[in-house]
């Protein structure tokens, strides 16, 4: 599709896309993950450097 | 007088007695008593007793089931009686079987994948294609099938309840898990994929193309994921091969150019003999340079049309020009193994193939070129920036190799860092901790620990011990343990727990017996790839129709386990990120489990193993189960999910030094695999030396096998890739919201190297 026009706008309805590792692999995007992955992920803390 | 029954669909059919003393007369031939006059004896007393019950309405089947039942029992034929219960009992298994895989299939071919968790069990498949449909059915008619028929009633009760996890038991029946591919091996001589057979690679595009192709082939005839143990190595072979190659062209090329001639074949094909001669060696990059380029000159010199100075500026440019066409060609080569293994199909095309490459310590100049690209490509993304999902990249640490400032491939450490800090890969495993240290051979990268799949380990060979290495092997099959339920029913009972986890891992090892005596008995003809074309260690050796009993038995049966944390948790009120007793505590539960692995190993001579279980469906299935079961248990059952393996668990606040430190000693005892990961926000990450020193420290405190989780987010519309919180750092718009096409013109100039903006132009 190509876009001359300027008045049309790019990226209606599209969303970030959120790569994450699911155990030892990743997934693009977070969509075909199983319910509770989905809720372990959601509920990872970050770890800090200090000792 | 009974003239109809009712069968269980509720039909009413004519009553035939013959058929009740049919089944009467199997019954006491199976327990050895009674003739057939006993058998129609016994039919007419089930038939008189029907009449007094029912009068003129029909029996129902479970009516006259029951009526048998006690009329062997009351005519005195207990052993007939009891073999007529468990006849019973079995059809009524796989009756129920029969209805929940109806069901099942209907899930499978109306739901959408992303209303139905069943169909997103894999998160590699995608449930709502064709293909991947098909292939739910298939595993969801074996699934039954195996439950019915191939489980004693004791495992298929502590599977179907949650006791135990069969890991992809659809496969139960067909084949094994995975293995370490030897890509050198297979391309000698070449190989056939089954469809085709392929010549001995000779640059590094095609060495690049048929490992893709290898992997791909031997996806087919396992379940699991696939891996390359000697990545760098491999791949060392076709740079070379293709710097060989663009040398001797360039030379004649060069030659031509200089001597305004139009063939110079014979003369370049002549200097690179001598020079190969000289040296013992075809044109290799940096390796015996000097020598080999003297060599070439003095040849063109001795030709008699260049003088020395000439020839040598020429074989100079011809060496510079080389070796920059080989980095090219080999970062091709290695973005379009990348690519590959991110758009090519296994199994039907539901999935792209699993796979993992494990490299970093091959030091030699062509080893080096290819760590170097793949870093590179993998760095670089796919077409579109998209961070690529597969191959896993496992970088190998080793001191004296690339650990340390000094050590020859550092530099490509430091850049394995940058890649992941960016990429999420390269993991990182650990040659030095002692548990890899100890098969760990310089010179020899087949004893160099190397992982697959999401982290399978095989290294101790109790079946063969001189053929302890990462080569042609992998794991067999693994079966998890539900350890929070364990200690749930110990209620605080320790002995009790240890009693549980005694039974629970004997009928776990019993049943991966059973399991390796249905693979045993497979043919080489079943895995044309993995078996026919010698990938899997000594299967070289066999012919097309001979048994794998005994080269199985160079894999591995795996024992793995869920929920420590919660496990701790259960029994004495606490987990092992929250105090040095409850560590202790954690420690002895898995060693404990361990010493068990290690003496089945002995007693059976196969390579029992403990695994730290990936939980990926399992990490809902358990604890579904067992909060139904005991109701929410605080800190042990109140989530959606048990804790990975031994992990402090995700919600635990704790420093990256200590989850390192309070984890590595559980890599010590989880020989079949294991991975820890620290969470590091974005900022974190993207400091190289911060990002290194984490590694560093896992590297000190001896884990084996780590990785760092960061978020990496896109925007599609304008190919940021960071991370992105509400709103996208470089193009400043919301998930969802449009922009203006004079942003993207202007995004367009500011980042020249986008191929197109929101992949829809």
């Amino acid at each position: 599709m190509v876009m001359t026009s300027k008045e049309q706008k790019l990226g209606s309805g599209v969303g970030f896309e959120r790569i994450r590792r699911i155990t030892g692999y990743l997934v693009g995007t977070m969509d075909k993950w199983n319910d509770a992955k989905k809720s372990e992920e959601h509920d990872r803390v970050k770890h800090g450097l200090a000792k | 007088m009974i003239k109809n029954i009712v069968k269980r669909d509720g039909r009413v059919v004519l009553y035939d007695e013959s058929k009740i003393q049919k089944a009467i007369s199997k019954a006491l031939a199976a327990s050895g008593e009674g003739d057939d006059a006993s058998a129609k004896q016994l039919a007419d007393s089930v038939q008189a007793k029907l009449t007094a019950e029912c009068g003129e309405n029909p029996p129902k089947i479970e009516q006259i089931q029951d009526a048998v039942e006690q009329g062997l029992m009351r005519a005195g034929f207990d052993n007939a009686a009891k073999k007529y219960i468990l006849y019973r009992a079995n059809r009524t298994r796989i009756r129920e079987a029969n209805t929940s895989l109806m069901k099942s299939i209907d899930e499978i071919t109306n739901v959408d994948a992303r209303l139905s968790d069943m169909k997103r069990d894999n998160a590699n498949i995608d449930g709502n294609t064709a293909m991947g449909s098909m292939l739910q059915i298939g595993c969801a008619g074996a699934k039954a099938y195996n439950a019915a028929y191939l489980l004693t009633p004791e495992q298929n009760k502590a599977y179907a309840e949650g006791d135990i996890h069969i890991h992809d038991f659809d496969f139960y029946a067909l084949t094994t898990t995975c293995c370490q591919i030897d890509l050198l091996k297979l391309f000698k001589n070449g190989f056939s994929t089954g469809h085709g057979y392929l010549r001995e690679p000779k640059s590094i595009a095609s060495y690049a193309a048929l490992g893709a192709i290898a992997i791909q082939s031997n996806q087919n005839d396992q379940h699991g994921g696939q891996g390359v143990p000697n990545f760098d190595y491999s791949m060392a072979e076709g740079v070379a091969k293709s710097f060989a190659s663009i040398y001797a062209r360039k030379l004649k090329e060069g030659l031509e150019d200089a001597l305004e001639s139009d063939d110079e074949k014979a003369l370049a094909t002549l200097a690179i003999e001598k020079a190969s001669q000289a040296t013992g060696n075809a044109p290799r990059l940096e390796i015996d340079a000097d020598e080999f380029d003297a060599a070439v000159i003095r040849t063109i010199y001795e030709d008699g049309r260049m003088d020395n100075a000439h020839a040598a500026h020429l074989v100079q440019t011809v060496r510079k020009r080389a070796t920059q066409q080989t980095d090219r060609e080999t970062f091709q080569a290695m973005e379009g193994f990348v690519h590959n293994l991110n758009t090519m199909h296994s199994r039907a095309g539901a999935q792209t193939p699993f796979s993992s490459i494990n490299y970093g310590t091959d030091t030699t100049p062509e080893g080096r070129m290819a760590i170097k690209n793949i870093l590179l490509a993998t760095d670089a993304g796919l077409g579109h920036g998209e961070t690529a999902i597969f191959p896993i990249h496992i970088f190998k640490v080793k001191e004296g190799v690339n650990y340390n400032p000094g050590d020859p491939n550092y530099d490509l450490f430091e850049l394995s860092c940058r890649v992941s800090a960016k990429r999420l890969f390269p993991n990182y495993v650990f040659l030095d901790s002692p548990f890899n240290l100890q098969y760990y051979k310089a010179g020899h990268p087949e004893t160099e620990v190397a992982t697959m799949g999401c982290r399978t380990r095989v290294m101790a060979n109790t079946a063969y011990p001189d053929s302890e290495i990462a080569y042609g092997r992998g794991n067999l099959s693994f079966t998890s343990i539900n350890l929070p339920r364990l200690a749930i029913e110990a209620k605080g009972d320790e002995n009790l727990f240890y009693k549980k986890l005694d039974a629970m891992l004997e009928l776990v090892a019993r049943q991966l017996l059973d399991r390796f005596e249905i693979q045993a008995t497979k043919h080489v003809y079943n895995y044309p790839f993995l078996m026919g074309q010698g990938v899997w260690i000594d299967s070289d050796n066999l012919g097309p129709n001979d048994e794998l009993r005994e080269v199985l038995k160079h894999g591995s049966l795996s024992i793995g386990f869920i929920g420590l944390a919660e496990t701790l948790t259960a029994l004495y009120g606490h987990h092992h990120g929250e105090s040095e007793e409850m560590e202790q505590k954690g420690l002895e539960i898995v060693k404990h489990m361990r010493d068990f692995t290690d003496a089945e190993s002995k007693r059976t001579g196969l390579n029992y193993g403990l695994l730290a279980t990936p939980a990926e469906g399992l990490s809902g299935r358990f604890i579904r189960m067992d909060k139904k079961r005991y109701g929410e248990i605080a800190g042990v059952t109140d989530k959606d999910y048990y804790t990975n393996s031994f992990h402090i668990p995700v919600w635990y606040g704790i420093s990256a030094y200590d989850k390192i430190h309070k984890e590595a000693p559980f890599h010590a005892l989880t020989n079949a695999g294991h991975i820890s990961y620290v969470e590091l926000d974005g900022d974190t990450a993207n400091n190289i030396e911060a990002f290194e020193s984490v590694v560093r420290c896992m590297h000190d405190a001896g884990v084996g096998y780590g990785s760092i989780n960061h978020p990496v987010d896109r925007d599609p519309v304008c190919g940021y890739v960071g991370v992105i919180g509400e709103v996208c750092p470089r193009c400043g718009r919301h998930e969802g919201e449009e922009i203006p096409f004079e942003k993207i013109e202007e995004l367009r100039k500011l980042y020249p190297e986008m191929t197109s903006f929101c992949g829809c132009e």
